[in-house]
């Protein structure tokens, strides 16, 4: 469903990601981890269009999506949440679902402006299905900006599944969650996959990421060292070096 | 009414055309020093085609919105890659040149036997429309708060339409409306056009009261003031801009004894408000607040109709 091939991304000198390749199946949930500053939230950049790449192709469904900008993989098919929540905050939580939800019905009616806000019956039914699924109905009226921190989260996923993508770039949902949400995140991680939608899932919290996912990608400074099943990549050795090397995260993996 | 207040009524309602023209740029988080342009542009191409062209006002003021609307759009799409910083002196750039340009063109028509066109700096006159119409400026009062009404609707209406919220999520972070699927560009000079159109408006009916207008008339400081109405105002709902208007020409500008101090204790209030409320009084936040209240006593009310 997503092929990466050969990509790179430099910064000045810096070698942020280096001659990455890996492929996303339809319907698995992907994990890409690494020690921090390995590459993996300027991997999720590259595929959402956010940066455009030194070298490589990134293919979406059969389309080139390299140098596609952040609203034409929005419309492939490709939402995504961000490492660092950003919401609209001064927008209801309502209001933020519907913004997102209303680029899908865009693109189904083709008609950008004729969405009177409530007036479509069926985009205001969607975004009572996400607020139910993310239960966050209760706050509806909320402003964004004034929700706690889980809940946050909660509507960030929310907001990128209501854009009703086929495939969903998720950027550490589970950092600073309790192990009770986390469990939560795991079981709606479930759901969408049974669903039909594709994910890949950026993550340090190691708690879900050997749980959720069917494959994981390892990276360290830019390339990959490793890729297979949760636990082959537990027993392989270039990961545990490069875990224990960094200093950090040792302890999860 | 006496003639004063009549005059000064008519001020805010011109002015509020620049300060929602100005608004909607915020909206979209772009600061603009430059409305003042479109505001000229309007009064200047409005004034030309009813004095030297003998149209009717109610023809010239669409023309004079879809000329202005028009330029607004290319300077819109030029100044695309510029942010911030950069885009404000864009902006000031543009309208000083569409300043000077008024300055150094003349070009007069013979009209009853008179000269009468654009004419540098001795400005446009002879704009008689209103007086060879005998309109008071009672009427002008009427048409130009009719149109207000008319404009406010339409603001509100956009505010709750999905353009509405485009427009205010591309302000709020251009990046993550980007992500939500908006085509960015696109909607900023659609934005960028409809707030040229908007302050061709004020300037239309300026022209055609004031019967003559000057270049000078189009300085940078009705573009400083008209940014400052929504700041102030607040950028939460149309009416910010208004109430923005109001607490200028209204208040510091018709109380007599604050007169000699009036930008002194303008550019105070500005900043004053800037530090303690930097989205103004009206801010998206009390409006919040307002519209919960709102809705919880109406909510109350069918309630209450429905257990009685």
């Amino acid at each position: 469903m997503l092929e990466v091939v050969n990509l790179s991304k430099h910064f000045g000198g810096v070698r942020a990601v280096d001659e990455l390749d890996f492929r996303v199946e339809a319907g698995e949930i992907f994990g890409l981890i690494g020690p921090n500053g390995s590459g993996k939230s300027t991997t999720v950049n590259l595929i959402a269009g956010i940066f455009s790449p030194t070298g490589g192709t990134i293919v979406f469904d059969g389309e080139d999506i390299t140098e596609a900008p952040p609203h034409v993989t929005l419309h492939a098919g490709i939402a995504r949440t961000f490492q660092n929540i950003r919401l609209f905050n001064n927008m209801t939580v309502w209001e933020n679902l519907w913004v997102a939800q209303n680029s899908a019905e865009q693109k189904r009616t083709g008609n950008p402006l004729a969405r009177w806000m409530g007036g479509s019956r069926r985009a205001a039914a969607a975004v009572e299905e996400y607020l139910d699924f993310s239960n966050l109905a209760h706050k509806r009226d909320e402003l964004a900006g004034n929700l706690a921190f889980g809940e946050q989260r909660r509507l960030e996923v929310a907001r990128a599944l209501a854009a009703q993508p086929k495939f969903l770039l998720l950027d550490e949902p589970a950092a600073g969650m309790n192990l009770e949400e986390v469990k939560e995140l795991d079981e709606r991680l479930r759901v969408l996959r049974d669903r039909g939608v594709t994910i890949l899932l950026v993550e340090h919290v190691m708690e879900l990421v050997m749980e959720v996912t069917d494959r994981i990608a390892v990276l360290n400074f830019g390339r990959k060292i490793a890729e297979g099943t949760p636990s082959e990549v537990q027993q392989n050795q270039a990961v545990k070096d490069a875990y224990l090397g960094a200093g950090e995260g040792g302890a999860d993996a | 009414m006496d003639d004063h207040v009549i005059t000064v009524l008519n001020n805010i309602g011109g002015f509020s055309f620049i300060a929602l023209s100005a608004y909607l740029l915020l909206l979209s988080g772009e600061i603009s020093f430059g409305q003042q342009a479109f505001y000229g542009i309007g009064a200047y191409a409005s004034g030309m085609m009813t004095a030297m062209f003998g149209l009717s006002f109610w023809l010239a003021l669409p023309l004079a919105m879809i000329v202005s609307g028009l330029a607004a759009a290319a300077v819109g799409g030029l100044t695309l890659r510029l942010r911030g910083l950069y885009f404000a002196i864009a902006t000031l750039a543009f309208a000083e040149t569409v300043r000077l340009i008024l300055v150094a063109t003349t070009w007069q028509v013979e009209v009853d036997g008179e000269p009468v066109g654009p004419n540098g700096s001795e400005g446009l006159g002879n704009i008689r429309w209103g007086f060879d119409n005998e309109y008071e400026p009672v009427d002008f009062l009427w048409m130009i708060y009719g149109t207000l009404g008319i404009v406010l609707l339409l603001f509100f209406l956009m505010e709750r339409s999905r353009l509405g919220s485009i427009i205010r999520t591309i302000g709020a972070d251009r990046l993550l409306a980007e992500t939500q699927g908006i085509a960015v560009t696109r909607y900023k000079i659609l934005v960028a056009g409809l707030a040229g159109a908007l302050a061709a408006i004020g300037g239309a009916f300026y022209a055609h009261i004031q019967t003559t207008v000057y270049p000078e008339n189009f300085d940078v400081m009705l573009g400083v003031h008209s940014l400052a109405y929504g700041l102030i105002g607040g950028l939460g709902t149309a009416v910010g801009p208004i109430l923005g208007v109001l607490l200028d020409v209204g208040f510091l500008e018709a109380v007599e004894w604050i007169q000699g101090y009036r930008m002194i204790v303008f550019g105070g209030l500005v900043a004053v408000l800037l530090i303690f409320m930097p989205r103004g009084i009206l801010d998206e936040r009390r409006i919040h607040r307002l519209r919960t209240a709102l809705r919880g006593r109406r909510q109350a009310r069918t309630h209450g109709a429905a257990g009685a």
